[in-house]
């Protein structure tokens, strides 16, 4: 009882503390409308770019959610690497922090479908939630523990912002000031346009300002077509019902079977698989085995700024990460290894018990060796194009486009 | 009615009563009593005509069948149930002063589909119970009301649904025309107005009269509406309208019909546009009604960025229908188009539904009271029906156009049996020449009940 009971408070004390801050941090916004004084989004973007914040003093949000990279990786590395050395390998892809500000709290339909959550398996149910895992992962900032990152917070160069927004006994209480930290970043993520631009050439094409290349619509109507790519089944690529763009995701999650990945390091144990929503890192939904192999249906939009596709980032390029999406079925001995006998280890990333959880069902996975791909090659040009058109800061005048664009944005 | 029925026979009991030749002891005595009863029954009559002008009065007719005067009568069995004949069966609501001038009406039907090439997918089903209201405040300002659920449960976890399908005050202005607002069936076709299940032929309503005119069809608005000594009628308004920013291109709602799957029902409409529609009958000659109507308006909303914000809707139609001794004949064509979709369209390429630039239907039908006897009836009928609900596109570059759908062509035959004229039973077959199992298309058997009181 004790223990459930503290477990309680423990969930509560964060709530209570959390809508104190969001009341202060109201007055605070208030303010800095006012009077041009700093505001907890102000606040988040300093944070969000501080290394000093980083056991090693070298890592921010920045460095892995690279703002011109649509606040995703800037390198080619399947996973990053974090900790106090910069050696502690990662465990999955970083995912672009743009247009995140519409994620829901995690939740089951009524059919039972899991939708909504941050992370990619869900674990976390809003942004604040969300920011406070990469202060305290050791593969990541690498920080003991949340007095931790309020002393490195206390010594930052704006520390006195920080006091004048939360009070200037802010740091007296260390889980107060990670929490006011947390709530900044959040703050921050929610209403800056550089995090959810709609600044891309699809988004000026629904509004009727230009029309697509014809490449362009060939692959958007390759993409929506459900007897083709069938990609809007799970990316929506129109309007929302109160009319505002789409985000491309349908917040629920999906198993694809990506092959293993060998760069991930964790890989080298061939008992550790990342099962997404049923673990190792999410814990509730351990018992629930048929959702193991799910991970979170991502936005496209930004996709083909990325460096490399998927949970575990295994693919390198876009090209090969459509031909694994109809070919996976069709031809699995190019995406799987394979016996003695050349008969591909299909799903090799799940154990085998649980590879029936993987989507076998609707287009393009509803294929058998020896029958055409949904998609040829030429025709995965043309997906691939289309998906062009949803990167951010598309310049008009010289039909280009750049997430770098955005971040000059408020 | 019952009770005036009960007078009448106290009456002549007691006329027979005093005629009995065990009063005949004395004739002179008997000839007063004669009298005296008399001047009896004509003061009872003369209460009698009193109280029917009364009742007359304080009845309020269901807006669906006679809300307007010298409206078009119900189409289909009009023989059987007449708009008179359903005033007629309004409830007055009786004992409670503040009610005086309230009527109470309603209808439903149950529906049985069987596919015959599919009949796993069987399908009983309570279509729709409603209630409806009218109200007079005085002699010349009254107020209706109707109220539905459709598929006997309407719950969060549940298909069926609650809605106010009418709800409006009408005001005379003088015995020919008057003025209505409020919620108001758009008076287009022979059945939006007029879709009690007594008073259309067959267990489900036409097709035509639901894909292409989205019966029940309803908007908030204001309406003027008259009858002229030559037979004419009329119905013109101004009011809301479809909204096409509702329209899904990733779902069958707008193929199968594309105004009922962007109608707003007056639920937090959009209402930035407004629509205007009118209608004109002429019955000047019994048994002949000749009319058509019209609906146009912008759809867009002033949807901010949204590439068919110019996007123009036009629904016209025309309809027939003569009732010759027994027979009752009926045709009827509407037509709809919506301008500028060609940027919207493109926004739902490879889309299975895009927004049709045209759409149109059109049916015949002719009925039979073949066999009558007291208050029951049958009547044989048959109707033929096409309709295209997408029947072309807005143009796109080469290589992104979309096909016209096929047309739909409908063969019903059956019968409704009227047990008495508010009570049908239905039996009928459908013949579609192209199934369409996401829509329902093809053949089937259905049986119905209906009753409207």
């Amino acid at each position: 009882m004790r223990k459930s009971s503290a477990t309680r408070l423990g969930v509560a004390l964060p709530s209570i503390v959390g809508v104190m801050i969001c009341l202060l941090a109201g007055g605070a916004v208030s303010l800095a409308h006012a009077s041009g004084a700093p505001s907890p989004a102000s606040l988040g973007r300093s944070i969000f770019h501080d290394a000093s914040l980083s056991a090693s003093g070298q890592m921010s949000c920045a460095s892995c959610h690279v703002p011109a990279r649509a606040h995703a990786q800037g390198n080619t590395s399947a996973v990053q690497a974090g900790g106090e050395n910069l050696d502690v390998a990662g465990f999955r892809a970083v995912p672009s922090l743009r247009y995140l500000n519409f994620d829901l709290p995690f939740f089951f339909q009524k059919d039972g479908t899991p939708t909504g959550g941050f992370n990619r398996d869900g674990r976390a149910d809003d942004l604040v939630e969300q920011a406070r895992r990469p202060f305290l992962a050791a593969h990541e900032m690498g920080n003991v523990d949340a007095a931790s990152v309020a002393d490195k917070l206390s010594r930052a160069e704006y520390a006195d912002a920080f006091r004048h927004v939360f009070g200037a006994n802010v740091f007296a209480d260390v889980d107060m000031a990670f929490l006011a930290a947390l709530f900044s970043i959040a703050s921050f993520e929610s209403s800056a346009r550089e995090l959810h631009p709609f600044t891309s050439k699809f988004d000026l094409f629904l509004r009727g300002r230009l029309v697509l290349s014809t490449q362009e619509l060939r692959g958007f109507a390759l993409f929506n077509r459900p007897d083709k790519g069938n990609c809007a089944g799970c990316h929506p690529s129109t309007r929302q019902p109160d009319g505002s763009p789409p985000v491309f995701t349908d917040y629920t999650y999906d198993a694809l079977g990506v092959p293993r990945n060998p760069e991930i390091a964790a890989n080298a144990d061939p008992a550790y698989f990342d099962l997404g929503l049923c673990g190792p890192d999410r814990t509730d939904l351990a018992e629930r085995r048929d959702l193991c192999g799910q991970f979170k249906v991502p936005t496209l939009r930004n996709v083909a700024t990325r460096q490399v596709w998927f949970h575990n980032g295994y693919f390198h390029s876009l090209k090969d990460a459509l031909h694994f999406y109809v070919e996976r079925d069709t031809h699995p001995e190019r995406w799987y290894p394979v016996d003695a006998a050349g008969a591909p280890d299909k799903f090799d990333d799940l154990p085998a018990p649980l590879r029936r959880n993987v989507n076998t069902q609707e287009p393009p996975y509803d294929r058998r060796p020896g029958q055409a791909p949904r998609l040829d090659d030429a025709e995965i040009d043309d997906v691939i194009a289309f998906l062009g058109t949803l990167t951010d800061g598309y310049d008009d005048a010289t039909g280009t486009a750049d997430p770098a664009r955005d971040v000059a944005l408020p | 009615m019952q009770h005036n029925h009960f007078g009448r026979g106290a009456l002549a009991l007691a006329l027979g009563m005093a005629l009995s030749p065990a009063a005949h002891a004395d004739e002179a005595a008997l000839k007063s009593e004669i009298d005296a009863l008399r001047a009896e029954v004509a003061a009872l009559q003369a209460a009698v005509k009193q109280m029917q002008a009364g009742q007359a009065q304080a009845a309020v007719p269901p807006p669906a069948t006679s809300a307007v005067a010298g409206a078009a009568p119900p189409p289909a069995a009009a023989a059987a149930v007449s708009s008179t004949a359903v005033a007629a069966t309004a409830q007055p609501v009786a004992g409670d002063s503040a009610l005086a001038g309230t009527t109470l009406w309603g209808y439903g039907e149950l529906n049985y589909n069987r596919p015959t090439g599919n009949a796993g997918d069987t399908q009983a089903d309570l279509r729709r119970a409603v209630i409806g209201f009218g109200h007079s405040f005085d002699e010349s300002t009254r107020v209706y009301g109707e109220f539905e659920w459709e598929h006997a449960v309407a719950s969060a976890d549940d298909q069926g649904e609650t809605e106010v399908e009418q709800l409006y005050v009408e005001h005379s202005l003088t015995g020919n025309y008057g003025v209505r607002a409020g919620l108001m069936l758009i008076p287009l076709g022979l059945l939006n107005e007029h879709h009690e299940p007594a008073n259309y032929y067959g267990v489900e309503r036409n097709f035509v009269e639901t894909a292409i005119i989205p019966t029940t069809w309803r908007e908030g608005g204001v309406a003027m509406y008259g009858t002229t000594d030559s037979g004419f009628s009329w119905n013109v308004g101004v009011g809301t309208g479809p909204d096409l920013g509702k329209w899904d291109p990733s779902s069958d709602e707008g193929r199968e019909s594309p105004l009922g799957s962007i109608h707003q029902e007056l639920q937090l409409a959009k209402a930035h546009d407004l629509s205007g529609f009118g209608a004109l009958n002429w019955q000047g000659i019994p048994g002949l009604l000749v009319g058509a109507g019209v609906f146009a308006g912008k759809i867009g909303q002033d949807t901010s960025d949204f590439p068919a914000d110019g996007a123009q809707l036009v629904l016209s139609e025309a309809h027939v229908r003569w009732q010759p001794g027994p027979f009752d004949l009926s045709a009827l064509y509407t037509r709809g188009t919506i301008s500028d979709t060609q940027a919207l369209n493109l926004t739902y390429l490879g889309q299975p539904t895009p927004v049709p630039k045209a759409f149109w239907g059109g049916y015949a039908q002719g009925a039979w009271r073949a066999l009558e006897w007291g208050r029951s009836s049958l009547v044989p009928f048959v109707r033929y029906e096409e309709f295209n609900t997408g029947a072309e596109y807005a143009q796109q570059p080469p290589g992104f156009g979309t096909p016209a759908l096929p047309t739909e062509r409908v063969w019903t035959a059956g019968a409704n049996y009227y047990l008495n004229p508010n009570v049908v039973f239905k039996v009928d077959y459908q013949h579609f020449n192209y199934d369409d199992e996401a829509l329902g298309y093809g053949n089937r058997f259905d049986l119905g009940l209906g009753y409207q009181f």
